[in-house]
């Protein structure tokens, strides 16, 4: 029974992100999140950090790889919440993205 | 662990390619080879049958479904921040790669040029406010030193370029020229303004106007009024804006300026109204009173053309009258005596020509005679008259 709860949960995710996907809702989300992101100082924190793993990295070395491990976990870490409750993130997105959730879920209801 | 949906990332943080995202039918993702057919066909029944089980479920769970789909929208939130990471990280490499990541920055030596500097008395650029006002250049033409602010005017004008320059020596020239030339050269003149524009030549119009000659036969077309306005043309004879003195005009001026102006002498100024002949401050008597004083018995009124009915008043009131008028070398009358229509008026008035010839000796009354005699000529007579229209023949009427 938990499987299936969980397999329940899984699917419903799986179903409103996919539903999210197919309306282009999680584009325009991506893109109010960027500009968000931008207007907030984060991505000139995130480059500022990007430029101190380069030069220590040196120039020409510098990996994709690299980059993600340093930067994703500094990106969702304490700038990051602290950017976020300066312009508001949770207020504005999240709460769209909750709406969104709550429709698509309600229109689902039906093939779960 | 169930598979995972497409889109979504693994637990290890690497990064998935999003799959195909599956349709309606529960397909589950993993089967995308075609080969394992068959066995997702069962999987998808079996799941079928499990949703339709799941709905009965999910009737009872409804109150659930709130924090779920918020813990669903919280996961949902995560993805889409670790996407704009991801593609940040994107961004900056393909900008390390292909050389372009360091170039909005400045090297720290022209970052100490630039800096913004905040002292008292320097804008944020380190200049200084007045810096301009108390400096001094040396003119290069003249060797003097001028004011900054007003170097640019004083170069204009010392070199002798520029708009305002040029404009200035050539209303010189065409004053001087003026000066120098009489009117016949006008010609002349033209030539030397047809270059310049409406401002150097509207002076010199205006000068040319003044110069001219008093005496000339034109000068009469200058004496043509506008109703109320007076002429500024000739400054030597019009005194004040408001009046003519009569005494300089010569008889033809006078004439014609009585054919086109009311001319009754006022109290006051001793000058001629210059307003038109149906002027409302005087009256048609004083008109033709001032034209009789300064052209004689003959004068009428320029309104007046028709025949008068001029069945003289009673003699006694003209000689009354002539006595106090005074006649001014009015000796161009025509003092017919025979017994014409026309004439019976100058008759009367031909009394008083030569009577006054007689009394030209007589030392002239002041104005304020003439002017109570033209009131006291109104009043003698038993209709007054009326204003403006033909009213003077409508007296002559009555003394019929």
């Amino acid at each position: 029974m938990v499987v299936s709860k969980m397999n329940k949960d899984a699917q419903m995710r799986a179903a409103i992100n996919q539903k999210l996907i197919e309306t282009g809702e999680r584009e325009r989300l991506k893109e109010l999140l960027r500009a968000k992101l931008i207007e907030c100082g984060w991505k000139d924190q995130l480059k500022a950090h990007c430029k101190e793993v380069i030069k220590e990295k040196g120039l020409e070395h510098v990996t994709v790889d690299d980059l993600v491990a340093e930067i994703t976990p500094k990106g969702r870490g304490k700038e990051y919440k602290l950017c976020e409750r300066k312009c508001g993130l949770r207020h504005d997105l999240f709460s769209l993205l909750l709406v969104q959730v709550f429709f698509f879920f309600n229109k689902e209801k039906h093939s779960f | 662990m169930p598979p995972l949906s497409s889109g979504q990332r693994g637990g290890e943080g690497r990064w998935q390619p999003s799959e195909v995202p599956w349709t309606h039918t529960n397909i589950p993702p993993t089967c995308v080879q075609p080969c394992c057919r068959p066995l997702c066909y069962e999987q998808s029944e079996h799941r079928l049958h499990k949703s339709s089980q799941m709905k009965m479920e999910e009737m009872s769970l409804s109150g659930l479904d709130n924090s779920k789909l918020e813990a669903i929208a919280q996961e949902i939130y995560a993805d889409l921040v670790e996407d704009s990471c991801l593609g940040f990280c994107f961004e900056v490499h393909r900008a390390v790669k292909c050389g372009y990541f360091f170039l909005d920055d400045t090297d720290p030596e022209s970052m100490k040029d630039f800096e913004i500097v905040d002292q008292p008395g320097l804008d944020i650029f380190g200049q200084v406010f007045n810096q301009w006002k108390s400096k001094e250049c040396v003119c290069p033409n003249c060797s003097r030193s001028i004011a900054a602010s007003r170097f640019a005017p004083h170069l204009e004008k010392c070199l002798g370029m520029g708009r305002n320059s040029s404009r200035i020596a050539n209303r010189r020239i065409a004053n001087s020229n003026n000066m120098n030339k009489s009117e016949s050269d006008q010609e002349d003149n033209d030539d030397i303004n047809d270059n310049d524009w409406s401002y150097g030549s509207e002076k010199k119009a205006k000068k040319r106007k003044s110069d001219k000659n008093p005496n000339s036969p034109r000068r009469s077309k200058s004496l043509k009024h506008k109703n109320g306005e007076l002429s500024n043309s000739d400054p030597f004879k019009y005194n004040n804006s408001t009046g003519i003195s009569y005494e300089t005009l010569g008889p033809e001026e006078l004439r014609s300026l009585l054919t086109t102006q009311c001319g009754v002498i006022s109290e006051h100024t001793k000058k001629m109204c210059t307003r038109s002949l149906r002027c409302p401050q005087h009256t048609d008597e004083q008109r033709r009173a001032v034209r009789i004083y300064f052209l004689g018995p003959s004068a009428v009124l320029p309104e007046v053309e028709s025949s008068l009915d001029n069945d003289s008043f009673d003699m006694t009131d003209s000689q009354a009258l002539i006595s106090r008028l005074q006649w001014d070398g009015s000796s161009d009358l025509s003092p017919s005596d025979s017994g014409s229509s026309k004439t019976s008026e100058n008759q009367g008035w031909g009394l008083g020509t030569n009577s006054s010839e007689s009394r030209k000796t007589k030392k002239k009354k002041s104005h304020l005679s003439l002017v109570g005699t033209a009131s006291g000529l109104g009043s003698n007579k038993k209709k007054k008259p009326k204003p403006p229209a033909p009213p003077t023949p409508s007296i002559y009427d009555d003394i019929n």
